[in-house]
């Protein structure tokens, strides 16, 4: 296990923010590690009571969400790599 | 004894171009460090300046400026303005002598290059007295805040940000190194005397003026406005360049030059003089907004200057127009929530008649960027200011060093663009950052922003502690708080003022 920094883009949120997240992390962990420091002190959770997920960023918004599952090591994430952390209709 | 009129001298004295005869015309003038652009000698003797002063002229002139403006600080020196003034106020001088004072020194470097290596003979006689300008309003402008150490040590930053390694300094010092230090003479004037100069300093030093004369403080009011009088002189410098450069087939390259640095100095006198005008001057004291300033001052002045030249719109304007309307609103939120990290204590000061202000001068102000206020605002109303303060580290624009954001909200539009060059992947805020980037990637790519020295060994380990240290805070001067210890947030206690209620949503 080790750590690894990527910048999430929490969903309505005017910041993109750096997190520390560890390899073995899932994507529901690593959702946990992006709203830690946003909701609650300059964010509300974009839809509370919403499943939220992870995706890599794109210019279009619509790449497909990481399984929750799945780790960071296993998405294969970069150091400060840009992850969206949004409100999933599935 | 008589004295034969200015005209019939000033051509002969300042034409001092000469053929050399002991070493080639390159190492007089090394085309790195001259003209890159390999335009003849002959087209840089036909620079006209359009401003003409003698040597006598200006120092007589500079010597009433400086006396008229120490004598106003001597005058007001008696009362106690300062002692008594608005801590919100204190907060823009801090903020404007920390990134201004020292730059003036480096300018006047930027101006001795083209005083020594510029090839036109006209536009050395004007680089050196904008040199000795950039001199005075290097002296004047860490003269003033010493005065002020004593009342508030946050002012000794006047000296010290230029040298620190805070991430706000950092941020200026990669703009102006890049604009006015590592440039030949030619492209140093383009982007400095011309889209800097000509384009932006109106902003900072005539729109401040307005607001400081407002607020009483005819010091300031009085020091920007002498400066600028110097700003608008040898700024001009930029213009018969930029006819030469056209006239000899290089508009293209003139055009990037003022493409480059037209946007790297907005994105910082944004914060340095938006952030002032919108949120810290008091509602009955604002001159005009930030966006109503720019558009005069920038969006049809500039505009039409660069046109006049031959030159087009940056290709990024409309994103320019809309960076007007957004870039200072994030920042003003970004700066006050980690605030902790300043030389300067910014003010909050969004209290519902504020909040009424700003969408009424940046419709759909409320649904964005308050959006963000709102929660913060509700955690102090709720008893927890400490949550008002924000933890962990925004990204960084490995362009202009400033925290990537933008609107939040339904919007949402905050992103970073990113880019993979040689295996390391780089933030920007902006398409616009991206671009610059990209056009010389050995240029940039070796530095880092402060949050990559979190997690390059730089600033080890990588607290909270350690890099408040590392950024001077708690070391030259305690960090920031909210200037007015967010007694503004009073405000909503009165019936029906909830944010959201007064503002009309």
């Amino acid at each position: 296990m080790s750590s690894l920094a990527v910048i999430g883009r929490l969903e309505r949120d005017a910041h993109t923010r750096i997190i520390d997240v560890d390899t073995e992390f899932t994507m529901d962990q690593v959702v946990e590690a992006c709203l830690a420091p946003a909701v609650g002190y300059q964010a509300r959770h974009p839809n509370p009571g919403a499943m939220l997920r992870v995706r890599p960023t794109t210019d279009t918004d619509d790449a497909d969400p990481f399984p929750r599952s799945m780790t960071v090591a296993e998405a294969r994430l970069r150091h400060f790599q840009q992850i969206d952390i949004y409100v999933s209709d599935d | 004894m008589p004295l034969l009129e200015r005209s019939a001298w000033y051509d002969i004295a300042r034409d001092t171009n000469w053929t050399p005869r002991y070493v080639e015309v390159d190492e007089l003038f090394p085309p790195d460090q001259s003209d890159p652009y390999g335009i003849p000698v002959a087209e840089w003797e036909t620079f006209d300046e359009p401003y003409k002063v003698s040597y006598r002229e200006y120092v007589s002139v500079q010597r009433e400026k400086d006396a008229g403006a120490y004598s106003v600080k001597a005058a007001l020196a008696r009362s106690s303005y300062y002692e008594d003034a608005d801590p919100a106020y204190l907060s823009m001088l801090k903020l404007h002598y920390g990134a201004i004072a020292l730059s003036e020194y480096a300018a006047c470097q930027s101006d001795a290059r083209m005083t020594r290596f510029s090839k036109a003979p006209g536009m050395r006689n004007m680089a050196t007295f904008g040199m000795l300008d950039e001199l005075r309003h290097g002296q004047i402008q860490l003269y003033f805040p010493h005065q002020l150490v004593s009342l508030d040590r946050q002012f000794d930053w006047a000296h010290q940000a230029h040298h620190s390694k805070n991430w706000a300094a950092i941020a200026g010092r990669h703009a102006l190194d890049d604009v006015m230090m590592t440039r030949d003479s030619v492209t140093t004037s383009i982007m400095l005397n011309f889209a800097f100069e000509t384009g932006l300093t109106n902003i900072q030093m005539i729109g401040l003026s307005a607001d400081a004369a407002n607020m009483g403080d005819f010091t300031f009011s009085n020091l920007i406005t002498s400066i600028q009088s110097d700003e608008a002189r040898h700024a001009q410098i930029g213009t018969p360049v930029l006819e030469i450069m056209v006239r000899n087939g290089r508009k293209a390259e003139a055009q990037q030059a003022v493409d480059i640095a037209f946007w790297r100095i907005h994105r910082i006198f944004a914060i340095l003089t938006g952030i002032p005008m919108d949120y810290w001057i008091p509602l009955e004291k604002r001159d005009r907004s930030f966006k109503e300033y720019m558009t005069e001052f920038v969006g049809e002045q500039f505009e039409r200057q660069l046109l006049d030249l031959g030159l087009e719109r940056p290709w990024y304007w409309d994103i320019f127009l809309e960076d007007v309307g957004t870039h200072h609103h994030c920042q003003a939120a970004a700066t006050w929530a980690w605030r902790n990290t300043l030389w300067w204590n910014p003010t909050g000061n969004v209290g519902p008649r504020e909040r009424a202000w700003l969408e009424e001068k940046y419709p759909g102000w409320n649904d964005t960027f308050g959006m963000y206020w709102d929660v913060m605002i509700e955690n102090i109303r709720a008893g927890h200011p400490e949550k008002s303060e924000a933890i962990g580290m925004p990204a960084m624009c490995n362009m202009c060093q400033i925290p990537i954001s933008n609107k939040g909200g339904t919007v949402w539009e905050a992103r970073a663009h990113q880019l993979d060059h040689e295996g390391r992947l780089y933030s920007f805020c902006s398409t616009v950052c991206k671009w610059i980037f990209e056009l010389e990637p050995d240029r940039y790519k070796t530095f880092n922003t402060i949050a990559d020295r979190m997690y390059n060994g730089e600033i080890s380990p990588n607290t909270p502690e350690n890099i408040l240290q590392y950024m001077g805070s708690g070391v030259i001067s305690h960090g920031g708080r909210d200037a007015h210890d967010l007694s503004w947030v009073k405000a909503y206690d009165e019936p029906g003022a909830t944010p959201r209620l007064i503002a009309g949503n």
